[in-house]
């Protein structure tokens, strides 16, 4: 072995490190760089969400200038409420409709667009295309051509078909608004789908064919449990979404025909602007949070049982 | 130009440690590998040198100076990446002037640095390219111009020729060395090829399991080395390994006896007999071990043979053409000196333990 | 999916693929045409495809009811200054969760993420308080400020986080080597290479600022005031019924010119939500 040159520095092993290490520095810009959102979810998000606690355990009428503790006597409203089962009754039909029927079309199109078709990106376009335009633009469309002598109904009459009024009868104003909201964003997770169909390799589809497998057998055993990733995320944005639909139903229905589309966002939505009942809607918002807060955990649970993992 | 000391140097990954109080010298102006199999801690040390990881315990030293706490910059030091880690948002000329321009030197001296360093490796015609227009053999050459711009007092290269194809790597290798012998700067190479580390470097470091197993030069570890596992890595084919017993006779195993005087100064102890393949020669039945030819590989100008020594497979390099068939019988032993003994537990050459 | 198709049931895909888009496309076409129809015509039957003549009377009318155009201007630059601000604090965000090691960063991030999962529609009511406390009902405070720091930005945040986890550490420690501090790392090599994704999160972020709906009407009550979407819904006649002609013109006005961008920039905005890194 050499010998070695300069002699070390005296330094006895364990000596006195600077405060500001490294690691130390590099862990404050870390917090720095975070701060602006940390800041921002707190006031934004976390304290907004701890005052609507607090405000259900009040009787607040901004107009009569009143602020009472009443306890929990919102809660006990609330479970009196005649209006709340047909309430959330609506919540879940919509929400499952619109969810179901949202996936399926999106897997749908997602295949359909990935068979490598001529002219696949411009359809791609076309499907995504009423995700960017306006939301409330979207919706007064639909909802003019959902009128009783509109545009549906007009060409419905060309086949000889009498429509109903789509939004006023009770059974059709739901799937009328679920079908709109449907069609605005299905695109998003047409794309995110199509994006996982098409990591999934090629090989494994020619494998199975070799191996006689027929399309079919293909789409369940090798692209169902591979997009299995995609399609638990998009389920989870989509049904959280789902919970969150306000304007549709504010422009097309407004909550009719009688309650039929007052889902729970809307419900909230009313008892606070328009009846001015600020502690009980914000009862009716920790009863949305809570809702919102349960499916999603039992969707992330659920992933172990079908959700397909390569590590 | 500097010297490196790393004085003790352990390193703990939460509660695992990867590196075993590791002591290391090296001179101002040499050229060291750093060599061992997958997982031995060599690029985990080199980090630790360039300042990328924390030193658990122990001291580093560049020059006179103890960088242990200090930051990368702040060590003089470059350093060249196994992925190259190029800008890709930067022509060549910005990547190579990156540096020098952070420290906020004039314009014209980067320049002039980047051109001498683009002449020296060739890459005058790229300067204005982007890394994604460049072959992998100039992009491996942009990314030694950014560390020779710096003139620093360490060059530090993490596998850096890992990536590139057979041939290319040849032609780096030389360039690399010559590089050094240009520009001597202290350089501390880490490969898991130890060919390239014989080919390039003044000394070699061995590494394993967080431990130096031998450092010396490359024909010292070649001709002698400390215990199995460096025999087993340096050169190639490998060297052949033989269980069995020394004794007055020679060495014995699976009811042959090889040539070798040296087990008689060992004689009674269980040990491991190194021979490497190129150090067999054939003989005539009294001096020789039989051994029975299993698989043939013709190279030309060589013969390689697996054969069955006994009952060890062994591989036999022979610098002639040979016609041998699978199933020949032919006689072999060792060629004079060409023995090396290990403990059979330890690994420990022999020489260096006490005769039994 | 599968390797060549037979020619019929190509042609099988291909009128399956048009029947669908029908509910896709037919809607904006319709809107566009419908406000370009005197009222009479809109409701007439059979449905006309086409306008019989291009009646711009709407058009007029939309601009003449409301302050349109300060409406527009509104939506415009509260838009722009979220998509800023977002970006800006995303990023950091972003890069901080993706790269940096800090004590609690993982704890951190989760507890963010989880601010996704709370709908607007929930701290609508506190905020509505705050901002009174504030005084800053009726301006647009409230419209930039929420999706700013919100749920909107955690959605970015996450997004650039996903993009940063991807970004090749060498580059860093190259950088690092050659002497920057971690904010210039940020900035001249982390964020230069995160154009991808910092272009899908401000195409989103613009859009979703652009038709935010319920903040609008929660926290505004002059019209000159007003966004987009809270206008489009008031174009009401004498009894409350919408004035269908004027509001497809402006609702053509207000979706126009996001579809212009769209159709010129639509390999970005589909690629960059593919790529976003929300595969999973």
């Amino acid at each position: 072995m050499a010998s070695s040159n300069e002699s070390m520095p005296e330094a006895p092993t364990g000596a006195a490190r600077p405060f500001w290490t490294i690691a130390r520095r590099d862990a404050l810009a870390g917090w720095l760089f975070a701060a602006p959102q940390l800041a921002g979810t707190l006031v934004f998000v976390w304290l907004p969400l701890a005052m609507v606690f607090w405000f259900s355990l009040h009787e607040w009428n901004v107009l009569a200038n009143t602020f009472n503790f009443t306890g929990l006597r919102n809660y006990q409203q609330l479970a009196a409420d005649p209006s709340l089962p047909g309430v959330l009754l609506a919540s879940a039909l919509f929400s499952v409709g619109l969810v179901l029927f949202n996936l399926s079309l999106a897997l749908l199109l997602a295949v359909l667009l990935n068979q490598r078709l001529a002219g696949t990106a411009l359809f791609r376009t076309l499907f995504f295309s009423p995700v960017v335009v306006s939301l409330v633009a979207w919706t007064i469309v639909w909802g003019f051509l959902l009128q009783q002598d509109g545009g549906i109904n007009g060409t419905l009459r060309l086949l000889g078909i009498e429509g109903p009024n789509w939004l006023r009868a009770p059974g059709t104003a739901m799937l009328s608004v679920i079908v709109v909201q449907v069609f605005k964003n299905v695109g998003l997770n047409m794309v995110l789908f199509l994006a996982a169909l098409q990591g999934v390799p090629r090989e494994l589809y020619e494998a199975a064919r070799i191996d006689g497998a027929s399309r079919l057998k293909q789409f369940r055993r090798i692209t169902l449990p591979l997009i299995s990733p995609t399609i638990l995320l998009t389920s989870i944005i989509t049904v959280v979404g789902s919970l969150q639909v306000f304007a549709q139903i504010a422009v097309l229905t407004q909550g009719g025909p009688g309650l039929s589309t007052t889902v729970l966002v809307y419900y909230l939505y009313q008892q606070s602007f328009q009846f001015h009942r600020f502690g009980y809607g914000s009862t009716l918002a920790i009863v949305l949070f809570a809702i919102v807060a349960l499916l999603t955990l039992a969707q992330w649970r659920l992933r172990r049982m079908f959700v397909f993992h390569e590590q | 130009m500097a010297a490196v000391q790393l004085s003790q140097v352990k390193k703990h990954f939460g509660a695992v440690q990867v590196i075993h109080g590791v002591e290391l010298n090296i001179q101002d102006g040499e050229f060291v590998a750093l060599v061992g199999p997958s997982g031995c801690g060599k690029s985990t040390l080199l980090r630790m040198i360039a300042g990328l990881e924390t030193v658990t315990q122990g001291r580093i030293a560049i020059g006179a100076r103890d960088v242990t706490d200090l930051d990368p910059k702040e060590r003089d030091i470059a350093m060249v990446f196994q992925n190259y880690a190029l800008y890709p948002h930067m022509t060549v000329a910005a990547n190579m002037g990156f540096s020098l321009e952070h420290r906020g030197r004039p314009r014209p001296e980067i320049a002039e640095r980047v051109r001498w360093a683009a002449d020296i490796l060739g890459l005058a015609q790229l300067l204005e390219r982007y890394p994604r227009q460049l072959s992998g053999g100039q992009r491996q050459r942009v990314a030694m111009g950014r560390a020779i711009v710096r003139d620093p007092q360490v060059f530090l290269f993490d596998e850096p020729l890992s990536n590139l194809d057979a041939k290319l790597r040849i032609v780096m290798r030389g360039e690399i060395k010559a590089l050094h012998q240009r520009l001597r700067t202290t350089t501390v190479y880490v490969t898991h090829d130890q060919v390239e580390a014989m080919t390039m470097a003044d000394r070699i470091v061995v590494l394993n399991a967080g431990r130096i197993e031998q450092v010396g030069s490359p024909l010292e570890l070649f001709d002698r080395p400390a215990n199995q596992f460096v025999a087993g890595f340096i050169g190639s084919p490998a060297m052949n390994f033989i269980r069995g017993r020394c004794t007055p006779e020679g060495f014995a195993a699976g009811g042959i006896v090889l040539r070798a005087p040296e087990a008689a100064a060992h004689a009674g102890r269980e040990a491991v007999c190194g021979i490497r393949p190129e150090h067999f020669e054939r003989c005539g039945e009294g001096s020789g071990a039989p051994a029975r030819v299993e698989v043939v590989e013709p190279l030309g100008s060589q013969t390689q043979l697996l054969l069955r020594l006994g009952d060890t497979p062994v591989v036999a390099l022979f610098h002639e053409r040979m016609a041998a068939l699978p199933g020949d019988a032919m006689h072999l032993r060792p060629k004079a000196g060409a023995v090396h003994l290990f403990d059979a537990s330890s690994g420990l050459r022999l020489d260096d333990v006490q005769a039994a | 999916m599968n390797s060549e198709l037979a020619p019929r049931a190509k042609v099988a895909l291909y009128g399956l693929i048009c029947l669908l888009l029908i509910p896709f496309v037919f809607p904006t076409w319709w809107m566009v045409t419908s406000s370009l129809k005197p009222i009479s015509d809109i409701f007439v039957f059979p449905p006309q495809l086409f306008p019989s003549h291009p009646d711009w009377s709407s058009y007029r009318q939309v601009f003449s009811i409301q302050p349109f155009a300060q409406q527009y201007w509104n939506s415009a630059w509260i838009a722009a200054v979220v998509t800023a601000g977002t970006l800006a604090i995303a990023s950091m965000a972003g890069y901080a969760f993706a790269r940096i090691r800090f004590p609690g960063a993982d704890a951190l991030f989760v507890v963010v993420l989880t601010g996704l999962l709370i709908p607007s529609e929930v701290t609508i009511v506190p905020l509505f308080r705050l901002f009174l406390m504030a005084g800053a009902i009726n301006t647009h405070w409230p419209l930039v400020l929420i999706p700013m720091f919100g749920p909107p930005c955690v959605f970015a945040t996450f997004v650039m986080r996903q993009f940063f986890v991807t970004l090749p550490r060498e580059l860093e420690e190259a950088a690092r080597v050659d002497g920057l501090g971690r904010f210039e790392i940020f900035r001249t090599i982390a964020l230069p290479l995160a154009r991808p994704a910092l272009a899908s999160v401000a195409i989103f972020t613009f859009l979703n600022s652009w038709n935010l709906y319920l903040e609008p009407i929660v926290f505004l009550s002059t019209p000159a005031k007003f966004t987009l979407p809270q206008a489009l819904t008031q174009y009401t006649d004498a009894y409350g019924g919408p004035m269908w002609n004027i509001q497809l013109a402006a609702a053509t006005l207000t979706a126009l010119p996001v579809l212009i961008v769209f159709v010129l920039a639509q390999k970005q905005f589909v690629e960059g939500l593919a790529h976003s890194g929300l595969k999973g």
